[in-house]
């Protein structure tokens, strides 16, 4: 009996020992093959964005795809752990290193979510539905009619999953990559760019819908059932219910939510619950048989009208720049070259068909509603990189097995083209007058602007510094934006507006109705320098005091 | 901002008597240190005071906004007071001023004090509100017109 409770004890001992060993190699595993990600991700990312002057993503996608297990990552051993990066069932990172890459999607599309401005999608909605619903349907429709009509791949309806894959894979703009483009040329406010930016919102909310939707008919193919139209249309009212409700009861109780979550009167405090918030969506979206990456969306569209967007996305941003590469790194390194090889040529037609899609389908909307080809080709070159969702989308297609290998490097394939063709062609596109039919008719916006003109530049430095100190004091949430004039965005429940230091000059742009809070601040400020410069009077002479200072010191 | 919360019929004079700005600022802080708001009378006053000596807080068609920063309040303290008749505040356009808010907010406490002004102004920056202020006969049509 004590023999046998000794032999037991032993037993789990060294049961215990060994998973205890086990878990620690795979640690350690996971955190050599977590270094190299992040210092080679880093590195590519910083090259492409220095040297070739694209988009840090694509630098991370070609360091996962020279690191990853089917390139080099699959000839490095590493001493007593075995190969650096190995294939995992079929699957390209092992499954603890997938979970990582997963929490970095969520994150990425949490922050998608927050930085999106929906009220100037409110505002530009109809020009912006039009185009982003015409690139929509057109590019899901093609991206998936293509691998209906092409020979020999195992796709022959419309209805396939893989093929319904390769359609949302190609809807998604990455409006980033143009948004930049748009600063760098100052055409972020003119009426393509605004268009542009419209419409990437709703091609980003319907591109999601869409997701979910094809996510939800794909669980049933995959289960064995046949989607008849009926399921499709339960299933289309599931997905947008879903996004609809949460979204709507989100930006409802939004206010609500945060206004509790601020008691804490601690930032770290009300970013983790936030960002708690974003993975519990995500998690019950998934439970509702959509992607988690919908919840995480929806929680920061519904945060992304309250003040404290910009203090969350400012928080995580430090977390978003170790992980999201990772997450494209990750993406690289599935990218299979032996499975690519027969579907190059799939792969070329489906990227051109996915440039045509984009420029035909938000350019012709847009040429019919009050853009001149100029305009509209402008619109549709803008809508044309796809990225970070395309991506995700891709990854979320290959890990449930609906693509396959060589499907998922199309996808990459596509991605990569457009996201290399966009900057140049939408750089020569702005070259030439105005893009509109006719002149817009005169401005609508209630933006008015307050302009202070001081003798010097320390002087209006100095008092913005004040005026934003006096802000946060006011509980203003006071966001640095990272443009080339020293400009802050100025937020607190519905107030909004944008303080700038252009050289002497302090400039305050505001829609009317939240004119008097800055004005009446501004004059308290401009009184309390008054003061300041009594009391400097009133300073022991600064000679003597540089004097004191430097006394003994030599 | 819920103006409901820091504006009740208690925080609304509705019958100012014109004097000289000091008679003005004295008669409002009386008022909210009689309701035990203000520790001490004085040093509130003489906040206001110095706040109207660097610059005039009467504004345009009758509105004035006194306001100062003191230790002799806890909390945002505000007041509402009317004076029908009218009285030199030395106001931006040189009309008398009738409607007057008062706010006295601790010296050194983070809240939305200024925001408070700006929302009440805003309010006010609507004439036939502001007339119908000044013609309102009890302090509850007053404050019905500020918070509706």
């Amino acid at each position: 009996m004590t023999n046998l409770t000794h032999a037991t004890v032993a037993a789990v001992h060294h049961a215990a020992e060994e998973s205890s060993h086990s878990i620690t190699h795979m640690m350690v595993h996971l955190m050599i093959q977590l270094a190299v990600i992040i210092i080679v991700a880093k590195s590519g990312g910083y090259l492409a964005q220095r040297f070739l002057k694209m988009p840090a993503v694509l630098g991370e996608l070609a360091s996962g795809m020279i690191i990853g297990p089917y390139a080099l990552g699959g000839k490095i051993h590493l001493p007593t752990l075995g190969t650096l990066f190995a294939e995992n069932h079929g699957f390209a990172a092992s499954a603890e290193l997938y979970g990582i890459a997963t929490l970095a999607s969520i994150i990425l599309l949490f922050l998608a979510g927050l930085e999106t401005d929906l009220a100037s999608f409110l505002r530009y909605s109809v020009v912006g539905s039009v185009v982003g619903l015409g690139g929509l349907l057109a590019s899901f429709i093609l991206g998936d009619l293509i691998a209906v009509v092409w020979p020999g791949n195992g796709i022959d309806t419309f209805m396939d999953p893989a093929a319904l894959f390769l359609g949302v894979i190609s809807v998604a703009t990455s409006v980033g990559i143009t948004a930049r483009i748009l600063a760098e040329k100052r055409k972020m406010s003119s009426p393509e760019g605004v268009t542009i930016l419209a419409g990437a919102v709703f091609d980003d909310v319907f591109g999601i819908v869409t997701l979910a939707i094809v996510m939800g008919m794909a669980n049933v193919r995959l289960s064995g059932g046949e989607v008849n139209w009926i399921e499709i249309g339960i299933i289309a009212a599931k997905a947008i219910g879903f996004f609809v409700v949460v979204t709507a009861l989100g930006l409802i109780f939004a206010r609500k939510i945060t206004s509790a979550i601020k008691q804490f009167k601690s930032k770290e405090m009300i970013v983790s619950t936030c960002f708690g918030l974003a993975l519990l969506l995500a998690g019950l979206a998934e439970m509702a048989g959509l992607a988690m990456i919908i919840g995480a969306y929806i929680m920061g569209l519904a945060l992304s009208r309250t003040d404290l967007a910009h203090e969350i996305e400012h928080h995580m941003r430090g977390t978003y720049n170790i992980l999201v590469p990772i997450f494209f790194c990750v993406m690289g390194m599935m990218v299979d070259f032996t499975a690519m090889k027969p579907v190059l040529l799939f792969g070329s037609v489906y990227s051109l068909l996915a440039i045509a899609s984009k420029v035909l389908g938000c350019g012709i909307p847009a040429w019919a509603m009050r853009f001149n080809l100029r305009g509209s080709i402008r619109i549709g070159l803008g809508m044309l990189p796809r990225g970070e969702v395309a991506l995700i989308v891709a990854g979320i297609g290959l890990a449930s097995g609906i693509i396959d290998q060589g499907i998922f490097g199309v996808s990459i394939m596509m991605t990569v083209i457009t996201t290399l063709l966009a900057p140049p062609l939408l750089v020569k596109s702005f070259e030439g007058g105005s893009g509109l039919r006719k002149e817009m008719a005169g401005g609508s916006e209630d933006i008015q602007s307050i302009e202070l003109t001081f003798p010097s530049r320390d002087i209006t430095e100095f008092l913005i510094n004040r005026f934003i100190r006096a802000l946060q004091n006011e509980e203003f949430f006071v966001h640095h934006l990272q443009t080339d004039q020293p400009t802050y965005q100025v937020r607190k429940d519905d107030i909004m507006f944008v303080l700038i230091e252009d050289g002497m000059t302090l400039r305050i742009n505001a829609p009317a109705e939240h004119q008097h809070i800055a004005r009446l601040m501004l004059v308290e400020e401009l009184l309390s320098l008054s003061d300041l410069l009594e009391a400097t009077q009133k300073m022991e002479d600064l000679q003597s005091m540089g004097n004191n200072l430097l006394a003994g010191m030599f | 901002m819920n103006l409901k919360k820091l504006l009740i019929k208690e925080s609304i004079l509705p019958n100012l008597k014109p004097g000289s700005k000091e008679e003005i600022i004295r008669q409002i802080v009386d008022f909210v240190a009689s309701s035990g708001k203000i520790t001490d009378r004085d040093s509130a006053r003489e906040a206001v005071l110095a706040r109207e000596e660097k610059m005039s807080t009467g504004m345009q068609n009758g509105i004035a906004i006194p306001h100062g920063k003191s230790d002799s309040v806890d909390q945002l303290t505000v007041a509402v007071a009317i004076c029908r008749e009218g009285t030199d505040f030395d106001a931006m356009d040189g009309n008398p001023s009738r409607i007057f808010i008062m706010t006295l907010s601790p010296a050194n406490r983070v809240g939305p004090h200024i925001q408070f002004l700006a929302e009440i102004s805003k309010i006010l920056s609507r004439p036939e509100l502001s007339e119908k202020l000044i013609e309102a006969s009890t302090t509850s049509e007053m404050l019905a017109l500020l918070t509706a």
